[in-house]
């Protein structure tokens, strides 16, 4: 059985937070990691009091990507059965079905980033509704410096988030940014003084987004969402 | 229109003259060469160039007799479209120089290359509206993902030449280095482009471009797909090179 404690789910009033606790792994990912986010969020969804959902980490990192040392699991895994069985290892299915029920939970989501927010914890971060860190954060994803596979919906993400051309530095030059280079190409909101505690810092932030209409902010989220995908005319006939 | 190949870097340069036909049935056939060419790691397009040899493209390419449209419209974009169309579906690194002149046609082939480095003192722009016609070479496409929609219909009906820095500053372009030195910063940027795993960036292009077109699902979809049908020869190396503390070497297998 895995180690839960891996995962701390906090509330801070109607805020729910999901922190990743590898601090000695600078919360890198491992596949039973990405299957807890996705009870975690699925949970959070669900639940009337949670109204807004933050993505964290404790120690030095938010997250340094994906645990590259991790066994893969065996036996009881609900999705064993649809694991790729090729030389190019495990598949993305687990880290791509909860990074996207990330990006569809009809609530609030922001990222919390300081130190390394990197690779999958990077792709995590895409599909939050926001997006806030410390100057100091390293930011991006390097995995094409080590050819690893990057497939879990990122491409899809990255480019309706920001322009196309900043695309290809990041997903092609594994460029990593600080907070104003993020902040500058449009993937943060809000940038922290270096160093500092960011969730502390985003809790001003955090608590505007839950005095939110929760309806109202879920449908428009809805909206935009789709509206990435479909001609005008449909989305008109959406709203 | 010169072609060369060094090491793994394949060089098209438009050479400052207006493009025709014949220029784009070479560049088509240079991409065709330099995807069949296991060694080459990226193709480099210098394209200094004011725009196309309108209203006299040259003769229409023979290839392509069975398609030429009749009308008071003229011969049609389709060999351009061709050219461009290979360019897209090129899936090793593209890098486009941008210097002097990159204006309409050239600015087209600019655009669907994977980065842009301009000269700071290269002039950047579609003047065709200009010229009463419109561009139906697939910049209306490209230009509204690549720099948004208002910048897009700027360049595109306002017909503008942009300096370098504001090119760099709405984001049409990824750098802009001197002009004194901007052959010895295209030259390291290619190199360092080459180095890369280039199948891994191959992936990566594979991913972005069909998904800028797909639904959500789909297009997660289409990713456990590339997954499952690409193989990265040099995550091995990378995964080692990490093991090991040292900078990977890479083949672009």
């Amino acid at each position: 059985m895995s180690d839960e404690s891996a995962l701390v789910v906090q509330d801070d009033g109607p805020v729910r937070h999901l922190i990743f606790n590898r601090p000695e792994k600078l919360n890198a990912l491992d596949l039973d990691q990405h299957a807890r986010i996705k009870r975690a969020v699925e949970t959070a969804a669900t639940e009337p009091d949670v109204r807004v959902l933050a993505l964290s980490g404790n120690g030095r990192a938010f997250c340094a990507g994906d645990d590259l040392r991790a066994e893969a699991p065996v036996g009881d895994d609900p999705l064993a059965g649809r694991r790729v069985e090729l030389e190019v290892g495990a598949g993305p299915v687990l880290l791509l079905e909860s990074a996207a029920a990330l990006r569809a939970c009809p609530k609030p989501t922001v990222a919390l980033m300081h130190g390394h927010a990197l690779g999958s914890g990077y792709d995590y971060s895409l599909s939050c509704d926001f997006r806030v860190a410390t100057a100091d954060v390293n930011y991006g994803d390097p995995r094409i410096h080590r050819a690893l596979w990057a497939a879990e919906g990122w491409a899809y993400k990255l480019p309706r988030l920001v322009n196309q051309a900043v695309v290809a530095p990041i997903a092609y030059l594994g460029e990593t940014m600080d907070g104003a280079t993020a902040r500058e190409r449009g993937l943060l909101h809000e940038v922290y003084p270096p160093g500092a505690d960011v969730r502390t810092e985003a809790a001003p932030f955090l608590r505007d987004l839950a005095s939110l209409d929760a309806a109202a902010y879920a449908e428009t989220k809805a909206h935009i969402l789709a509206g990435g995908d479909i001609a005008f005319e449909q989305a008109l006939g959406v709203a | 229109m010169q072609v060369r190949k060094q090491d793994a870097i394949t060089t098209v340069a438009f050479g400052g003259g207006l493009l025709d036909y014949a220029a784009t049935e070479a560049l088509r056939e240079a991409v065709r060469v330099a995807d069949a060419d296991e060694g080459v790691r990226l193709l480099v397009l210098d394209c200094d160039s004011g725009g196309d040899a309108w209203p006299d493209m040259g003769e229409w390419p023979e290839r392509l007799r069975h398609r030429r449209p009749k009308g008071a419209h003229g011969p049609g974009p389709l060999p351009e479209q061709e050219a461009i169309k290979a360019l897209r579906a090129f899936m090793k690194p593209t890098l486009a120089l941008l210097r002097a002149k990159t204006l309409g046609l050239a600015l087209d082939f600019a655009c669907v290359c994977d980065l842009r480095l301009a000269s700071a003192d290269a002039e950047i722009g579609d003047p065709r509206i200009r010229q009463g016609r419109a561009a139906a070479t697939g910049i209306a496409y490209l230009l509204p993902k690549l720099i948004g929609q208002a910048h897009a219909m700027r360049v595109l009906l306002l017909g503008e030449v942009l300096d370098a820095a504001e090119a760099k500053r709405i984001g049409l372009v990824h750098e802009v280095a001197p002009a004194s030195g901007f052959a010895e910063r295209a030259e390291a940027l290619a190199a360092e482009v080459a180095a890369l795993p280039t199948r891994a960036w191959a992936v990566h292009k594979l991913q972005v471009l069909p998904q800028l077109d797909l639904p959500f699902d789909a297009a997660m979809t289409h990713s456990l797909g590339v997954r499952q049908t690409h193989v990265i020869e040099d995550r091995a190396e990378g995964m080692r090179a990490w093991r090991e503390r040292r900078a990977p070497e890479f083949t672009g297998r």
